[in-house]
């Protein structure tokens, strides 16, 4: 495979960059620029812009990783008993400044044996004309690697996305992943975890906000090959307007998996009567000695809560966002990645504020 | 009554006793002390039949009988109760059921007929006053749900019922209160009799403040080091295990 | 500790007890289904045309229907041309009118299975509505029913004598194309059990009904309809067993119940079809459609089953909750060992408001059986104030066997308060150690936990069958713990 190493170079100098595609054709609008700016403002990581799904030369300096890129494919290598403490960005931004298209990109992350990284995945969108996304990410984990993984997904309620996430975690490796989808029309993300070496751990979780005619779908996958090893899922969703939304989560133990612990969590707000959420969490278990549960609830906002907080001297719309609030903070508090949960605590604030105006009389 | 010889066990391939030697004689109470790991519990399991323990050598003898091949049921048909340090949650079965079903399989291996459960239920308010607990408990799943002091009750609630020849209770004051401790000492004392032993295992020295035994092993890596009357629990308390280790290793 | 589990699966192991075939000559079809099989049904059940032409529209429907395969179940194709769709005892031809008149030797079937008809239904009051073979051959106690003007009786005297009622009712909960199963049972079902409740009665005691496949080869299709009319009660028990046979052999029943206002209907089951031995050879294909519908306000149903026998369970026993404040019930316990395979479950259908429904399910797996909980429940948008709560739990014995959880929620109304809870868990080292210290045997101690583990279900069911289904969930796990 004809590879070659990318000079990595630090956002900061991102503007000051002639940013020339080959042929000549400037491949990005000062808009894009600005977001770029603005989401590497309110994020402290080392970016890696993927801008309408291909990588551009300019990414951010990894100090001690092995960043690749081919014409499709990224690909980033944490050496082995490297601990990444930074955080590595990857931000994929999807331009329709010129017209609705389609992008695709594809990222592969190999964490060596003993190694550790912390990652912010990013989607965005500009422009109002409709586009397609979709990203295919893999991700090894080497015995003993830890990886703490965070997907943000705020794109243009235009915007379409589908992604995948395929990880393979070795012995004693840890993953703990935490996703938001805040916009976007169509959404679909696929998450598939297999647990392949004795000692694996992982922690799925996810926050889901849906308004409009959104539809939002997350499957999650874990298959436990071998044991002792745990998983932990824990999805929310919030749906209003005429949205939709599916929560698929999937366990499989497989024979001889023993020492196997996994749950499943799932919880959800209905805001208004036209909103729909589908919920399939799902256990086969083909070994012995196992314990696995999985909770699921549904229900509207609590109306003595809401009374409760009224009496309190709350107006109604402060009282709806403390609750919905709540309900969404609970991921936010799960998410790893400390430096980062109080500007995406603010965000899906800012959501939770829109929904609640979507369902205003 | 209870005879162990030379004994070595292990778990999961390393050895926690290595030639522990024990004679206790009816009516006696025997307390044994010892460090975290000193393998107190892995007696208390073995004397009870758990077969995740390998005996490789030794012998243990009840009444000149050979424990070893016998299974825990057999074991327990034959009075020997073990008061868990974690008793075990049986969600949905009934507690009075489970101690009817204890009690009968007890009698009919001494031969004597089945307690009906008029009888049972009798039995069991009389020795629940005795221990002063809600008779509430006999309807509640198997320690289902149940607090720490009240699992531990419930251990002393079983024992009274069953009335083993051998009792061995396993940190049975761990995790309780200063009340919870005190009834549960005082259900103890009150089956102290002339045909029952009791072996008492136990970190520390407080339950022997309520419980006196008439012996006080000390229990360090798998093997009894020294033994003595109540006496050595204050000493132990006093100047910690490590006084014993020094002593020894000297 | 270690117990191991292979030793708990050699303490599971008693022969199926229910096992042998009685010898009474059989008035059957050859094998095959094609229109003029189902015109043979009807005519010798002297049908009137409505009901002629109700199957027939059922067979050509079914004939544009494929088998469903969505399933956590794997079995050979079923061989449809092979199968002889009626099979009655001779003695239809001239019906007994009492129990002296019945072929002793099916008595004496009764006996080994445990039921002495008369006696059983004298001692405990219960009305037995004995379906052998297709046919029902006995039908107690009507007398005292009927002065309540309870109507209790086999289907096909139903469609005889209540042509109206069958008529209006039959179909309208599960309609002939609701599944593959129910089309085909829709076209040769044989016959069944039909019960009308009149306005305001509580029926004086509870109805239950035998089934029993005999015949070597014939596929059961029973047919089994209770409408509870407006302010009535009625409990009715339902249980099986069957004679052990190598070939496999189908059942598909359907069940359909009407609970109009206020209506209470109480509908239990203990089901231990042939399994088929332990090395999976022979057993049931059980693929039954029970499903009850809540049609007036107030009204509930509630499904109570015991799962210990088939080769194949598909059965998802499910309420309509239509009228306002009605209320669903699903409890059970699904024992799958050797080979079986269960795929079980319900669906709430929340349709009225203030609708509410509770499932309560508990899978046990042991040997090399595949057990499964599908469950759906779904809010429709005007369901305003439903409620579920669900919990399902499986509890695995051994190595070999699988426990799968397939709950679907999909909720089209935001007031609606849906809680699901599931686990899975093994029978711990732990559990069994401490009752053994207490002197209780190995084999004891499982059923003891594993009764522990159902007893939820258990206390829902009628007392005479909640024994009953104890002792048959001990002898469904014998040589499974050892």
């Amino acid at each position: 495979m004809n590879q070659r190493t990318t000079p990595l170079q630090s956002i900061d100098t991102l503007g000051a960059m002639a940013l020339d595609a080959p042929g000549g054709q400037p491949s990005v609008t000062p808009p894009a620029d600005a977001t770029v700016a603005a989401i590497a403002s309110q994020f402290p990581a080392n970016w890696l812009v993927i801008r309408n799904g291909k990588a551009s030369d300019v990414a951010a300096q990894l100090p001690g990783l092995n960043v690749a890129l081919t014409q499709d494919v990224l690909s980033i290598q944490v050496p082995a008993q490297l601990v990444h403490d930074g955080i590595v960005g990857l931000l994929f931004i999807d331009d329709t400044e010129n017209g609705a298209g389609m992008s695709h990109a594809r990222v592969v992350i190999e964490l060596q044996a003993g190694s550790a990284v912390n990652i912010i995945e990013y989607h965005s969108t500009i422009g109002n004309a409709m586009h397609h996304a979709h990203c295919a990410m893999e991700l090894s984990l080497a015995a003993g690697a830890r990886c703490n993984f965070i997907r943000f997904q705020d794109r243009q309620t235009q915007h379409d996305q589908t992604g995948s996430l395929t990880a393979t975690l070795d012995m004693d490796s840890q993953l703990h992943h935490t996703a938001f989808d805040l916009g976007g029309n169509v959404v679909r993300n696929e998450l598939n975890i297999k647990l392949a070496g004795a000692g694996a751990m992982t922690c799925l979780y996810g926050l889901f906000m849906a308004g409009g005619d959104q539809h939002v779908e997350n499957h999650s996958r874990v298959d436990h090959l071998v044991g002792p090893a745990s998983s932990e899922q824990e999805y929310r969703g919030i749906a209003a307007g005429a949205s939709r939304c599916v929560w698929r989560g999937v366990a499989v133990v497989h024979r001889g998996a023993d020492g196997t612990n996994a749950s499943q969590a799932n919880h959800n707000l209905l805001l208004s009567a036209a909103a729909i959420i589908d919920a399939t969490p799902q256990l086969e278990i083909y070994a012995d000695d196992v314990k696995a549960s999985h909770g699921t609830t549904f229900g509207g906002l609590d109306q003595n809560a809401l009374f409760y907080l009224r009496t309190r001297g709350l107006d109604d719309a402060a009282a709806r966002r403390l609750l919905i609030g709540a309900h969404a903070g609970k991921i936010v508090a799960r998410s790893p990645l400390p430096a980062l949960q109080a500007r995406i605590s603010e965000i899906v604030a800012q959501r939770v504020a829109t929904l609640i105006a979507e369902e205003a009389p | 009554m209870l005879e162990i010889n030379d004994l070595h066990a292990s778990v999961g391939g390393s050895e926690i006793l290595r030639g522990l030697s024990l004679s206790v004689r009816a009516g006696e109470v025997h307390a044994i002390m010892g460090p975290n790991g000193s393998g107190k519990s892995t007696l208390a399991q073995l004397i009870a039949g758990n077969d995740a323990y390998t005996v490789s050598r030794g012998t243990v003898e009840l009444d000149g009988e050979d424990l070893l091949p016998l299974s825990p049921e057999e074991r327990a048909r034959r009075g020997i109760f073990l008061g868990f340090q974690y008793p075990v949650e049986i969600p949905g079965v009934n507690n009075a059921y489970l101690l009817k079903a204890a009690l009968n399989a007890r009698r009919k291996y001494a031969g004597l007929s089945e307690i009906d459960a008029f009888e049972f239920l009798k039995l069991a308010r009389d020795k629940m006053a005795m221990l002063n607990m809600d008779p509430k408990f006999l309807n509640r799943g198997v320690n289902e749900g149940f607090s720490g002091g009240e699992k531990k009750r419930n251990e002393i609630l079983q024992m009274a019922i069953l009335e083993p020849r051998l009792a061995v209770l396993d940190e049975t004051d761990s995790g309780l209160d200063i009340d919870a401790l005190r009834a549960v000492a005082n259900g103890v004392n009150a089956l102290r009799d002339p045909d029952r032993a009791i072996i008492l295992v136990t970190h520390y020295q407080r339950l022997l403040d309520y419980i006196e035994p008439d012996h006080v092993h000390v229990l360090s890596e798998g093997r009894i080091v020294r033994s003595g009357d109540k006496s050595l629990a204050l000493q132990l308390e006093e100047k910690g295990y490590d006084w014993l280790r020094e002593a020894a290793s000297a | 500790m270690a117990i191991e589990s292979d030793n708990i699966e050699t303490l599971v192991n008693r022969r199926y007890q229910h096992g042998f075939v009685t010898e009474i000559e059989n008035d059957s079809l050859p094998p095959g289904l094609d229109e003029n099989v189902v015109c043979a049904i009807s005519a010798r059940k002297n049908e009137p045309k409505f009901m002629l032409e109700w199957r027939l529209r059922a067979y050509r429907q079914w004939q544009q229907m494929r088998e469903p395969t969505w399933a956590q179940v794997h079995y050979p194709a079923i061989d449809y041309g092979a199968i002889s769709y009626f099979s009655a005892p001779k003695s239809d031809a001239n019906r007994p009118r009492s129990l002296d008149e019945v072929d002793p030797k099916l008595l004496e079937t009764y006996d080994k299975l445990g039921i002495p008809l008369h006696e059983r239904a004298r001692l405990a009051g219960v009305a037995v509505d004995a379906v052998f073979d297709s046919v029902s051959v006995a039908t107690t106690f009507k007398a005292k029913l009927s002065e309540a003007g309870v109507i209790f009786c086999p289907f096909s005297e139903a469609v005889q004598k209540h042509p109206e009622l069958v008529q209006k009712y039959l179909g309208s909960v599960v309609p002939q194309r609701d599944n593959f199963f129910a089309a085909l049972n829709s076209a040769v079902f044989s016959d069944g059990s039909f019960v009308y409740i009149p306005k305001g009665v509580r029926c004086p005691m509870e109805l239950s009904t035998y089934f029993r496949i005999n015949a070597a080869n014939t596929g059961q299709f029973e047919r089994t309809l209770i409408v509870a009319d407006e302010d009535s009660y009625v409990s009715y028990l339902e249980g099986c067993t069957a004679p052990m046979r190598d070939e496999n052999q189908l059942h598909a029943a359907v069940v359909e119940l009407v609970a109009l206002k206020n209506a209470r209907i109480k509908y239990s089951t203990v089901q231990n079809w042939y399994p088929g031995d332990e090395n999976g050879v022979g057993g049931i294909y059980n693929f039954v459609t029970k499903r009850g519908d809540c049609r007036g306000e107030n009204a509930k149903i509630s499904w109570t089953q015991v799962e210990t026998g088939s080769a194949i369970t598909w059965k998802y026993p499910s309420c309509i909750l239509r009228g306002d404040n009605s209320v669903g019930e699903f409890y059970s316990v699904a024992v799958a060992n050797n080979y079986q395979q269960a795929d079980t479950g319900t669906k709430m259908i929340h349709i009225g408001r203030n609708t509410s429904s509770t499932i309560v399910s508990k899978g046990i797996s042991a040997g090399h059986a595949q057990n499964s909980y599908r469950g759906l429940v779904r809010v429709m948008p005007q369901a305003t104030g439903a409620r579920n709560h669900t919990q399902c739990d499986s509890l695995l014995i051994g190595k070999d066997c699988g426990a799968h959880t397939f709950p679907y929620m999909e909720i089209r109304n935001p007031d609606a308060k849906i809680e699901h809870e599931a686990t899975t868990s093994k029978i711990s080292a732990e559990q069994l150690f401490y009752c053994r210290q207490r002197g209780i045997a190995e084999e004891d101690a499982v059923n003891m936990i594993v009764n522990g583990f159902c007893k939820e279900v258990f206390k829902e069911l009628p007392m005479e069958f909640a024994v009953e289904a104890q002792n048959l969930l001990n002898v469904s796990l014998e040589g499974a713990v050892g």
